[in-house]
């Protein structure tokens, strides 16, 4: 009864199922900024979802999520624009040589174990270093609060480093002075790594932001959801006219549940703390890394699958 | 006249059964044409027919052989990882065979042409790196899509019965998953006597997209731009939808 047929997927869906899984996602997506395509594809795919339609599908339905999520942030003033666009450009950049080294990867036949080792590492590195800092931080602010006029004013050779480079702009909304030279290199440098792990980048993204480009939290996630915004319409658009695997049937369902999703977490998100917000983002990403490792070293169910997806 | 009537009784006697063998099997389906629409999420197709006495039905429903490229798993590193590409030949998209009998039945001193051992022994494999991995995979081929419900074997899914015309009839239900690939498919009646085939027949199942799933499918291939576009613009008006009804709550 509550089934609807998938025209583009070839299958029938219960669409509560649907719509709760788009529900969740987007939770996720407005309290921490990511596009999260990396939990979603998965899910759908055990849902019967064939994987290039499940790929391409949420892209589609990250649109909207990241559409709500934006609007959401740029109303309580948290997407800074210039970085923005800096970042976009960069991982447009980034994202078309890394499809040329999956090409280029995939002619000597390496493709999937790069692919696979760069996921689990970047998961594992992400996931601990954002964990650990977070809850040192957590700590120190319950424990010793005197602590902190030693935080600030500790000039690393990172920051000497990012200071001499030329083209220093202000970034308002995020309170920091960087060369545009900064957020363009490390655009094109997740740029890289999201075109070979397949995904939109927003978990590689938003530690960038915090640790890298040391912009507030609350501002990383809004800045992160405009940029995943732009990234996803680019691949919409493009697996419709190549690959024809967007299900605007399946989207539409998801996107329902990833929009109000979204709205409730970016409403989470203002209340949480962010040290709070980056251990429960460091706990998915390393729950998702633990997942795949688990999948690589125990045998699989079956040797055979069918191609597409992550 | 009594030599006459003894004469006519001996033939009638000796005739009725050759008769009853002469009569012809038959196979219907119902539906025999299955619309795929908005809400489509599997059906039933009823089968029935008849046989003479004795026999053995085997019903195949099958779809035309698609070449298929399926990724192969191996180890790597100690890691399970995609090793390879398998073109996979003669692999029908659909399978499903039913039986009057509690297994499928076999011909004798033959091989017999229906059921999985002998859909396995057809399919042909093109990147298998050893000749005796072919087993492995084809049996491998075989798992995956009856995962899916695409690949079927029911034994006694058709019941017998007494019919007029002292025929035996046949009734049985076949499940079509809700993965079904639109197409056209063979629906094929054996009717088997002491291990050898008496008799065949066959009919046809057309499955098609219809209404709104048919148009956006039509879209999806023929106008891929427009179609990218306009499922990128919906995405951006419900997000916007949605940001305007949240709006009162969210500002501070």
């Amino acid at each position: 009864m509550w089934n609807l047929y998938l025209p583009i997927a070839g299958n029938s869906i219960n669409i509560l199922l649907l719509f709760g899984l788009g529900g969740a996602v987007g939770f996720l997506s407005g309290l921490f900024g990511v596009g999260g395509g990396f939990l979603m594809t998965p899910l759908l795919i055990m849902a019967g979802i064939p994987s290039t339609v499940a790929a391409a599908s949420d892209s589609n339905q990250i649109v909207a999520a990241s559409t709500s999520g934006t609007f959401a942030h740029y109303r309580m003033g948290n997407v800074d624009f210039k970085m923005g666009f800096l970042l976009l450009l960069g991982g447009v950049v980034g994202g078309t040589l890394g499809v040329q080294l999956i090409k280029l990867l995939m002619a000597l036949g390496n493709a999937d174990f790069v692919i696979k080792i760069t996921y689990v590492v970047m998961l594992g590195v992400v996931g601990f270093y954002m964990f650990l800092e977070s809850l040192q931080s957590l700590r120190k602010k319950a424990v010793a609060v005197e602590a902190r006029k030693t935080e600030p004013g500790r000039p690393s050779a990172y920051a000497r480093a990012i200071q001499a480079l030329p083209w220093q702009m202000q970034f308002d909304k995020s309170g920091v002075t960087f060369s545009a030279i900064v957020p363009l290199f490390l655009g094109i440098l997740v740029g890289i790594l999201a075109a070979i792990m397949g995904v939109g980048g927003g978990f590689i993204m938003v530690p960038v932001m915090v640790y890298m480009l040391r912009m507030p939290m609350h501002v990383v996630v809004g800045t992160s959801l405009f940029q995943i915004l732009f990234t996803c319409i680019n691949v919409t658009i493009m697996q419709s006219i190549t690959n024809h695997t967007v299900d605007l049937v399946l989207a539409l369902i998801l996107l329902v549940g990833s929009t109000l999703g979204a709205q409730v977490g970016a409403k989470l998100s203002r209340r949480l703390k962010a040290d709070q917000l980056k251990i429960l983002l460091a706990s998915i990403v390393l729950v998702v890394m633990v997942q795949i490792l688990v999948g690589l070293i125990l045998t699989p169910h079956l040797l055979l699958g069918y191609k597409g997806g992550h | 006249m009594k030599k006459l009537t003894w004469i006519g009784l001996l033939a009638a006697v000796t005739l009725v059964p050759a008769v009853a063998m002469a009569q012809s099997a038959k196979i219907r389906l119902f539906p025999d044409r299955v619309d795929i629409g908005a809400f489509f999420q599997g059906i039933e197709v009823n089968i029935q027919g008849e046989m003479p006495p004795g026999c053995e039905a085997v019903v195949e429903i099958q779809g035309a052989p698609a070449p298929e490229v399926l990724l192969r798993k191996g180890r790597r590193g100690g890691l399970w990882m995609t090793v390879g590409e398998i073109q996979v030949e003669n692999a029908p998209n659909l399978y499903l065979v039913l039986s009057s009998t509690s297994d499928i039945p076999q011909l004798q001193g033959q091989e017999t042409p229906w059921g999985f051992p002998a859909l396995r022994s057809r399919l042909k494999f093109q990147g298998v790196p050893k000749d005796q991995e072919m087993d492995l995979f084809s049996k491998e081929f075989l798992e995956l899509k009856k995962s899916e419900e695409l690949y079927r074997s029911l034994p006694g899914a058709l019941k017998v019965g007494n019919s007029p015309e002292g025929q035996i009839s046949l009734t049985g239900a076949c499940p079509l998953p809700a993965k079904i690939p639109p197409g056209n498919y063979q629906v094929k009646l054996s009717v088997l006597k002491d291990g050898r085939v008496l008799e065949q027949k066959k009919e046809k199942l057309e499955v098609k997209m219809v209404g709104f799933p048919a148009l956006l499918a039509s879209m999806a291939y023929n106008q891929g731009a427009f179609y990218g576009v306009v499922a990128v613009l919906i995405a951006i008006a419900t997000g916007f939808i949605m940001g305007f009804l949240f709006k009162g709550k969210a500002e501070h």
